[in-house]
């Protein structure tokens, strides 16, 4: 792919996506027709009241969830072609996850937790080791490698979760509300970390989240509101 | 693929460990089973093991060669020359050859009279048989010229006789004519097994021979039996000896026992079948936990999946975990199980009951038996099992979606 196919070719492209769930038989549209794209290097936030559809809309980007209608393309990729097993690997090799419950492996140290997500790529021992002690060390947790979830606080834990997810090198870093659980000093310094992944890297990152200090450090603010894109800063500016 | 496996392996044995307060009564719950199982059946395999010594160390041996009629028409117009010789291939070894005249006989003494089988032996050759057992009081036979006689403890109570007395037999001649010859008794025998006490009397084989009256054959018995190191070896050595030998009849303790027989072959089906009764009793307790355990980690396996792990290597995840509490279960089961058994030292004394073990066909003392070949057998089986449990906290954990991942 060359540079300016790169440039052209949005990260995400969602085009009248609906997603519907039976609810005793009665249909709810958590989507109805939402249409995004998303360049690579933005940080996007999906912001809405509760029900709005931000969570149904990052699960589908990231094939954790079915959609009804529409399509979604991810780093090139249509995902309503695709069946379970390749959603898996497309999950595995395209998109980096983090959860608002980090999530990690516990029974796993912090470097294996790393290493994890690598080594169900097939990616060599040695390499392994060196990929996730630079990933654990841009984020601040050279030190910590060898400490298990339990024994890390809940910044250090989100911290560890960013490094399993940015490891793989991802065209796309998804996060579901990923400072609901932390003091507000804690999450600024995860913003921040999220930050200089995105500026310095160029990492495409799309978070949803309730929170304006979260917003607040987006390129871009994606509002929805039932089931639809209400507002959009890009097509504000 | 094999680094993956290794990942998993190691994560299974991990989420093993973390879980060790439940998984603790998991794997006591599998280890009594087992320890249980394994008791049980090593005293049901020493029950078959006795049965069957019991049996080929009565008269029969594992063959015996008769002349043909003799099972219709005992007699010693049905017998055969001692001089018959038995050549086995080495791979079949022998612990014993014996040649006997075994006749249907009266005896009497002032008081009683009883039918009886009198014996005709070489105590030299007797090493295979219950005879080495016998406790005797009084004398034992010197040989195979020896004309005393050895009764059991119980024909003697019954015959109001004991050493040193004499008693009378009346047996059917060489001739076919019944001769009476009276006998000095030289010892009185307590046998492992009753019955031989009240229905065998011993004599010297030659003594005996001498007794009969002129024969046609110079050296005659009336049976040939023999014993070998293994039971597994009885089929090509009846092969063989009836190759060598056609004009005598080859059987076996099974055509001579079949009803032993049955019980022996019945063992091994009922080993098999309390087996599969403690391991499905085991399997409900098992499945039940497994699934909780899925279902407690919903959200661990969403997440999984939510990274890119394929349905395929969760489910070996899941198999790992279920198939190592087994496998942890089952050699601390087998363990426990050896411990119980060297707990039983000697074995069990049943001589309360001796009239009804006897009607078994077994000794008075029931011995545990430990077979390398039932502990892998069963070790193998109870592994099984678990494979088998797992299949349905696996199915429980491919249904997970991704999405619970996202579970708060």
């Amino acid at each position: 792919m060359t540079d300016s196919q790169t440039q052209s070719t949005p990260v995400v492209r969602c085009q009248n996506v609906q997603r519907v769930y039976q609810q005793e038989s009665v249909p709810v549209y958590a989507l109805r027709g939402a249409s995004l794209a998303i360049e690579a290097g933005e940080f996007v936030s999906l912001a809405g009241p509760s029900g709005s559809g931000k969570s149904t809309l990052l699960n589908v980007i990231g094939g954790l969830d079915g959609f009804d209608a529409g399509e979604i393309t991810v780093g090139g990729t249509n995902l309503g072609a695709l069946n379970a097993a390749e959603l898996s690997e497309m999950r595995l090799n395209k998109v980096g996850f983090v959860f608002q419950a980090y999530n990690l492996i516990p029974v796993l140290s912090a470097r294996e937790n790393v290493e994890f997500i690598l080594q169900l790529q097939g990616v060599p021992g040695q390499e392994r080791q060196e990929r996730a002690n630079i990933a654990l060390q841009s984020l601040g947790l050279g030190d910590l490698g060898d400490r298990r979830p339990g024994e890390l606080s809940g910044g250090q834990q989100q911290r560890v979760a960013i490094a399993r997810a940015i490891v793989t090198d991802p065209v796309l870093l998804l996060a579901d509300e990923p400072t609901a659980n932390l003091d507000s000093k804690t999450t600024t310094e995860l913003l921040e970390v999220l930050r200089q992944l995105n500026q310095q890297q160029g990492m495409t990152i799309v978070t949803a989240t309730h929170d304006p200090i979260v917003m607040g450090y987006t390129s871009r603010q994606v509002v929805m509101m039932d089931g639809e894109i209400h507002q959009d800063s890009a097509s504000a500016a | 693929m094999l680094g993956t496996l290794s990942l998993l392996f190691s994560l299974s044995l991990r989420n093993i460990v973390r879980y060790r307060r439940r998984n603790f009564f998991l794997f006591a719950a599998i280890a009594i089973a087992v320890g249980g199982t394994t008791l049980s059946n090593s005293l049901i395999r020493g029950w078959q093991v006795d049965m069957l010594e019991t049996a080929v160390s009565g008269l029969s041996g594992h063959i015996k060669m008769q002349a043909p009629g003799f099972a219709d028409d005992p007699s010693l117009q049905h017998a055969f020359s001692a001089g018959t010789s038995i050549t086995l291939n080495p791979s079949l070894p022998t612990v014993g050859f014996a040649k006997r005249i075994n006749l249907p006989a009266v005896i009497s003494s002032e008081r009683e009279t009883r039918g009886v089988a009198i014996i005709g032996i070489d105590p030299a050759n007797e090493g295979i048989s219950f005879y080495r057992d016998f406790q005797i009081a009084g004398e034992t036979l010197t040989g195979a010229e020896d004309g005393r006689l050895l009764i059991g403890n119980a024909l003697a109570e019954t015959l109001q006789t004991t050493v040193g007395r004499r008693v009378v037999t009346i047996v059917e001649g060489a001739d076919g004519k019944s001769l009476e010859r009276g006998y000095r008794i030289a010892g009185v025998f307590d046998a492992p097994i009753e019955w031989s006490e009240n229905m065998l009397v011993f004599t010297g084989l030659e003594a005996l021979q001498g007794a009969l009256g002129t024969q046609q054959l110079a050296d005659p018995i009336t049976e040939l039996s023999v014993v070998l190191q293994s039971d597994e070896d009885r089929p090509p050595a009846i092969e063989q000896l009836a190759r060598q030998h056609p004009q005598l009849v080859v059987t076996d303790w099974r055509q001579m026992q079949p009803q032993i027989a049955e019980m022996v072959d019945l063992v091994d089906a009922t080993m098999v079948i309390w087996f599969f009764l403690i391991m499905s009793a085991l399997t409900f307790g098992l499945v039940n936990t497994l699934i909780a355990t899925v279902m407690q980690r919903t959200q661990e396996l969403g997440m999984l999946r939510a990274l890119g792990m394929n349905k395929q290597l969760l489910l070996i995840q899941v198999v790992m975990e279920c198939v190592g509490i087994m496998i942890v279960g089952v050699v601390a089961g087998l363990l426990l199980g050896v411990v119980l058994v060297f707990g039983l030292g000697d074995g069990i004394d049943l001589s309360a009951f001796s009239e009804s073990v006897e009607a078994f066909g077994m000794s008075t003392l029931l011995k545990p038996v430990l077979a390398l070949e039932d502990l892998l057998l069963f070790g193998g089986l109870s592994v099984l099992v678990g494979l088998f449990a797992s299949f349905f906290p696996a199915r429980r954990a491919l249904k997970i979606s991704p999405l619970m991942a996202m579970n708060r």
